[in-house]
């Protein structure tokens, strides 16, 4: 147990890189960061042969908003240092690391973002969160602990909504990495839910196209058997049930590698300027799943989902036999899911973006 | 060691707020320990239920609805859809609704033949406490 522990640690701390690259290096992609600005974009194909659909790949370096700029500076740094990362093209597709197999989190890292967070967090309490979360952050998470100790907890998976990303990482159940040279796609059984992390050169989607996602835009490199991964404009939400929120302004910089023939290492950094007072670090472990008959399937939320939202914001079933009256009202698309908490604390974030 | 991994892995999977809801309808400090027959087995996503029908000492019988993981997950543990078929006996170890309807989170399973289909160690998660007092 111990050698694999310390197996994890072989890689460099990306927190450590970070802080190295970022007192270097901010000036370097500093052009590729404007403010609610974009520039003209070029959408002809980059890759003779790709079957990409041309028209969704934005020019490299293309603009983003400012607050991304923390992330996206040491995702420059690390291409830069890798040298524009490993071109891998359908003929070397044999180079490519192989994840392939059906793997899980590593149920040690727990129902939490960050794996040395004390506690386990089923059904018990965790220890206090590793980040240094903002004053306005902080006090809508303590509001959070509150109304869970009062029974009143609400999850948006219950609505049949995605985890979304980053908590995507922290998700039991079944994945899946599909690895070609053009993107990689990392799949969660649960909600079926797919991310698509684009290594065919492009940029991010340009700020008047953009729209916040579950589980964001991604764009990587690799690094050698490393995939970079820079992801922003996600929709806002909580890194789990019990553990704080974050912000649409969130944006990560990921480390993913296979350590050994059972384990796949992501490292993670989140900048959220709303949420995180300073780059949160975590390190989540994926190990393989080696049970005969194990795969994944098309999940169904609603084919068994009889959970309900009570009045005071708790979460409860309808059993068999019984029925319930349910006042039904509009539902506001991006906001029904939230708890109050929540609905105060984005809508400021919203009000404060849209005063500048 | 790398065995060692992999089986404690696969007995931690299994435990109990691997949710796609709130854990906070179920009593983790409690167990309720019901016989009964099959009605149902719904080996679906998010969640599989056991639904068994239990003759109280009133001799009433009662549907008891015992919640449980989707099918991969129950596939690791053996537990297959046809496991538990409608008529057969089975004795439930579970986790009580904090309201006391009939309800439960599913602890282990016992059939005729002495097979017991555990998703994790009996009792409590370690570090479980109520998270309220009372039902929401």
């Amino acid at each position: 147990m111990k050698q694999v522990r310390e197996g994890w640690r072989a890689e460099p701390d990306i927190s450590r890189l970070v802080r190295h690259w970022s007192a270097v290096g901010v000036a370097i992609a500093g052009f590729a960061i404007a403010p609610h600005t974009t520039l003209g974009q070029n959408y002809l194909p980059r890759d003779a042969g790709s079957t990409a659909n041309a028209a969704d790949k934005p020019a490299p370096n293309t603009p983003i908003p400012s607050y991304y700029a923390a992330s996206y500076h040491a995702y420059q740094k690390m291409k830069a240092a890798a040298r524009g990362g490993t071109r891998y093209t359908r003929e070397t597709y044999a180079k490519m690391p192989d994840w392939s197999g059906v793997w899980t989190s590593d149920p040690r890292d727990g129902l939490k973002f960050d794996p040395e967070q004390r506690g386990n967090g089923f059904g018990g309490p965790l220890g206090p969160v590793t980040a240094h979360l903002t004053p306005r952050y902080r006090a809508a998470y303590e509001a959070k602990l509150r109304n869970i100790a009062a029974g009143n907890e609400w999850d948006q998976l219950s609505d049949c909504l995605p985890a979304g990303y980053p908590r995507f990482l922290t998700e039991p159940f079944l994945r899946e990495f599909i690895v070609t040279p053009q993107e990689t796609w990392w799949i969660n059984e649960q909600q079926s839910e797919a991310r698509r992390i684009y290594t065919d050169g492009r940029g991010h989607v340009p700020d008047d196209a953009a729209q916040p996602l579950w589980d964001g835009d991604s764009i990587g490199f690799w690094d050698g058997g490393t995939l970079v991964v820079h992801t922003i404009r996600v929709t806002h939400g909580e890194y789990q049930r019990s553990q704080p929120d974050y912000s649409y302004q969130t944006s990560t910089v990921e480390r993913i590698r296979r350590v050994d023939a059972n384990t796949i290492v992501d490292d993670v950094t989140v900048w959220d300027p709303k949420g995180l007072e300073q780059p949160w670090h975590v390190t989540r472990h994926y190990v393989r799943v080696t049970n005969p008959g194990s795969r994944i399937d098309m999940w169904s939320c609603e084919q068994n989902n009889n959970v309900v939202r009570t009045a005071s914001g708790g979460s409860q079933f309808i059993l068999p036999g019984e029925t319930v009256k349910i006042e039904r009202s509009y539902k506001e698309p991006n906001t029904f899911y939230l708890s109050e908490v929540q609905k105060k604390l984005f809508g400021e974030d919203e009000a404060e973006s849209n005063s500048k | 060691m790398k065995k060692l991994l992999l089986a404690f892995c696969l007995s931690a999977v299994i435990g109990p707020a691997w949710a796609h809801h709130s854990a906070a309808m179920f009593d983790f400090s409690k167990t309720v320990t019901l016989a009964g027959t099959v009605k149902e087995f719904q080996y679906t996503n998010p969640h599989s239920w056991l639904q068994l029908l239990v003759v109280s000492p009133d001799g009433r019988t009662v549907e008891w609805g015992f919640e449980t993981e989707g099918p991969s997950t129950l596939l690791r543990a053996g537990i297959k859809a046809k496991t538990f078929r409608p008529g057969d006996k089975v004795t439930v170890v579970a986790n009580p609704m904090r309201d006391g309807r009939p309800a439960g989170s599913w602890i282990s399973a016992t059939t005729a033949d002495g097979a017991v289909y555990r998703l994790r160690p009996g009792g409590p998660p370690k570090g479980a406490e109520p998270r309220s007092k009372s039902a929401p």
